[in-house]
């Protein structure tokens, strides 16, 4: 079966797409306070020099984000 | 207004963390801010001056970075504790909020909460010189109008309308202290929030309904609740089975969608984002392998012009205040006063005086990392890196911050929200080297070290960095497998746009805190010296005289009078109360390989480390300088002061004839001030970051118990070689 979403871990570098949903509310709470919305376009930047963390591009702002953070936003395929 | 009420308004300037806030606060206050940084004063937030084109003045504070009042870290819940409680000391009478313009629709989230808070705002709306640059337009007046408050455009870095931002806030002051009828709602509450809100109101009798609401998501921490208020709002969350989380992301994404239309309706952006200046600059900062490389060239490069900035800049405050110092014993005339001035007071100022270009440079080349925005970069490169430890990537930052001083550097690990990720962070930082170990590191290496050529002093400096460094994640190793949390840890950073430093606010950051090293140290040595100074010339009834005399029984007439004088003065100090306390505690250090001299100087020093060097200066001037001949003390030549003090330890001598400072003392007692916990300021302040003396004790007794270990072993097996 198909899956309907997927995570920035699965994207390349350089790649975008829109943000669907968040899985963990505490999370979700502290990603939308940063402006981490629903629909937003997630670009993937680049992978942390030691691994294990992400800095991506949410409409021209850059975040670093934790695998685990990033792991609990759901993105469109 | 406050000709009427009598007491002073305050503002509090407030926005999301890289809004461009302290540029802000830095261009309203100027130079009439101070920080309560350090022990002693309760404030923990910066505080300055704010006079109206009136004429009349305000007290303007500076809350913490956040992006809304739910928060999860402690920096951040300083802002949702002091707004959401009238009763607060720091509650403002109204708020200035600083948004970025270039990323208004991600800048307006805490600002609709405050709204609803009813707290009368300004809206300044920072950083209009880069958004004309990028060519966004924005409609103030239908801005103002739509969001119901007044709106400034301004530049926190070119001083523009700051003017105009005062007027509007004077204005709004005007009106909220004659017929403030708040706002209207800005985000209408959904049915279970109402039903909460509804009982917290009637409950606690809290008039705002927004506050309510807050005091509902948060009232398991929120300090200023009495502990009845605290179970009535328990059992109501409860009984109405409030999902907090849940209720938080909802409001959140509600009010987004509320001011997003109002920013897109009155903010002209130009569509097409090019690759920015920072995109080219983090490719090679954050870059896989040059990025971790680059961080560590930079840290050698601060490393280095400390070091090579001591040998040009030493030489002149030393002999500058040297002929301050003899300048001021030429007008006194000779008595104990004069005695106490010269021989006790000033050398142990300028012991710690010599070091604060050292310092200043330090807090400069930092502050100025910060400034451009690095620090974001070595957070996210480290995150992994000091996750390992049981830190966090902030940690990174007071590790750098602990190489200037660890009291700012363990303030700043508020950002860091899990418990446990913070205070290992807390508990390691003072193994990092900081400035006052410096002077100490600077006397001691060419001491332990007297016929090594200048790189390898040099390299031993650089190597005492790494030792340093090595014992503070060594310990947060240990720690992290002890600890047990069960907060959650977040990265969760925005990684801020290069810009140049604003040289206003790195001038005034370390302004700041060079005053405070100097106000800090400064009273410290000078009661210190003090205290030497009488304990050196005091003794037990006719203990200083029969010294002399047994001196002069002793030594046969061919001795010089300066050597007498010399031996004279030796006898002397070790029958003052000084000697008897040093001797007292000798047996405790002696395995250690220090004499009674150095115990003073190590009991001194657990006020402050830079203290050992004053407190060396005082010794050892008490003991034979106060023979030094007229001339000599008037040929001051650039560390000639300096390296006497070396030269009369390396001269010092036990009572059996061997010296006290060879090759094992001197390593010994690096490595001691290198572990120790000797600095009553950083226990202060972690005493109060962790609420307990349980850490600072534990932190005092831990750290100097390992220092006391390794410098024994040191000592043990230098000694044999």
């Amino acid at each position: 079966m198909q899956r309907r979403y997927r995570t920035i871990s699965d994207m390349k570098l350089n790649e975008s797409a829109l943000t669907l949903a968040f899985t963990d509310p505490a999370l979700a709470g502290k990603l939308t306070a940063m402006g981490v919305l629903p629909g937003a376009r997630i670009e993937l930047v680049r992978e942390a020099p030691f691994g294990q963390a992400y800095y991506i591009k949410v409409d021209g702002v850059r975040l670093a984000l934790r695998e685990e953070e990033a792991a609990s936003i759901l993105l469109e395929v | 207004m406050n000709e009427h009420s009598g007491k002073i308004l305050k503002i509090a300037l407030i926005g999301n963390p890289n809004s461009g806030k302290s540029t802000v606060f830095n261009q309203l206050t100027g130079l009439r801010q101070k920080t309560g940084n350090f022990p002693g004063v309760t404030v923990d937030m910066k505080e300055g001056r704010l006079r109206f084109p009136s004429g009349f003045e305000a007290t303007l504070i500076d809350l913490p970075g956040t992006y809304s009042l739910y928060p999860t870290s402690s920096d951040e819940k300083i802002v949702t504790t002091v707004l959401t409680n009238p009763k607060d000391g720091f509650y403002p009478d109204a708020l200035v909020y600083v948004a970025d313009v270039n990323h208004l629709e991600k800048h307006l989230l805490l600002f609709t909460q405050l709204r609803d808070l009813d707290l009368p705002i300004v809206l300044a709306l920072n950083m209009a010189d880069t958004a004309a640059e990028a060519g966004i337009k924005v409609n103030i007046a239908r801005l103002a109008e739509r969001l119901g408050v007044p709106v400034v455009s301004i530049s926190g870095r070119t001083g523009e309308n700051i003017q105009k931002l005062l007027f509007e806030l004077e204005k709004l002051l005007k009106i909220s202290a004659s017929d403030w009828t708040g706002y209207a709602p800005f985000y209408p509450f959904r049915e279970a929030e109402k039903q909460v809100v509804d009982a917290v109101q009637l409950n606690l009798g809290v008039d705002n309904p927004y506050r309510a609401l807050i005091i509902a998501h948060h009232f398991s921490w929120l300090p200023f609740l009495q502990k009845q208020e605290r179970e009535t709002v328990a059992a109501i969350v409860q009984t109405k089975d409030f999902q907090s989380l849940r209720a938080q992301v909802d409001e959140t994404l509600d009010r987004f969608d509320r001011f997003t239309p109002i920013v897109r309706q009155t903010i002209l952006q130009p569509s097409v984002e090019p690759a920015t200046f920072t995109d080219h600059i983090d490719a090679l900062l954050t870059h896989r392998w040059f990025g971790p490389l680059i961080f560590f060239g930079v840290m050698l490069l601060v490393f280095m012009a400390i070091f090579f900035g001591y040998d040009i800049t030493g030489g002149w405050v030393e002999s500058g205040t040297g002929a301050v110092i003899d300048l001021i014993g030429g007008t006194l005339s000779d008595n104990w006063f004069s005695s106490l001035v010269t021989k006790g007071i000033l050398p142990g100022l300028q012991g710690v005086l010599v070091f604060v270009p050292q310092i200043a440079l330090l807090f400069l080349l930092i502050t100025i990392l910060e400034e451009v925005g690095y620090m974001a970069r070595a957070v996210f490169i480290f995150d992994k890196t000091m996750r390992r430890f049981g830190m966090n990537g902030r940690s990174i930052v007071a590790l750098i911050g602990g190489g200037a001083c660890a009291v700012p550097a363990i303030m700043g690990t508020r950002t860091i929200s899990n418990w446990k990720e913070r205070l290992i962070t807390v508990m390691v930082t003072p193994f990092i080297s900081c400035s006052a170990r410096i002077p100490v590191y600077l006397v001691l290496i060419p001491v332990a070290f007297p016929d090594s050529n200048w790189w390898t002093k040099a390299l031993i400096f650089g190597g005492m960095y790494f030792f340093g460094l090595a014992a503070a994640l060594g310990a947060a190793a240990v720690f992290k497998k002890i600890l047990r949390t069960s907060d959650p840890s977040y990265l969760a950073l925005e990684l801020p746009v290069y810009r140049m430093p604003h040289w206003k606010n790195v001038w005034l950051t370390v302004w700041e805190k060079v005053k405070a090293f100097i106000g800090g140290a400064g009273k410290i040595i000078l009661y210190i010296s003090i205290a030497l100074w009488l304990l050196g010339n005091s003794g037990p009834a006719g203990a200083l005289e029969n010294a002399e005399k047994e001196v002069r029984a002793q030594v046969s007439a061919d001795v010089s009078p300066d050597s007498l004088g010399d031996m004279i003065a030796a006898k002397r100090m070790e029958a003052s109360f000084a000697g008897i306390i040093g001797k007292t505690i000798e047996p405790a250090i002696l395995p250690l390989g220090y004499d009674w001299k150095i115990g003073i100087a190590l009991l001194s020093s657990f006020a402050a480390r830079e203290v050992f060097n004053g407190t060396m200066y005082t010794i050892y001037s008490l003991e034979s300088v106060a023979d030094m001949e007229e001339s000599e003390a008037q040929n001051q030549r650039p560390f000639e002061r300096y390296s006497r003090l070396r030269q009369q330890m390396t001269n010092d001598k036990f009572d059996n004839g061997k010296r006290v400072y060879t090759l094992a003392t001197g390593v010994s007692l690096l490595i001691f001030y290198a572990l120790a916990m000797q600095c009553m300021s950083t226990l202060a302040v972690v005493r109060r970051e962790t609420g307990s003396w349980k850490w600072p004790l534990f932190q005092f007794v831990f750290m100097s118990g390992l220092a006391y270990l390794c410098a024994w072993i040191a000592y043990t097996v230098l000694a044999k070689v």
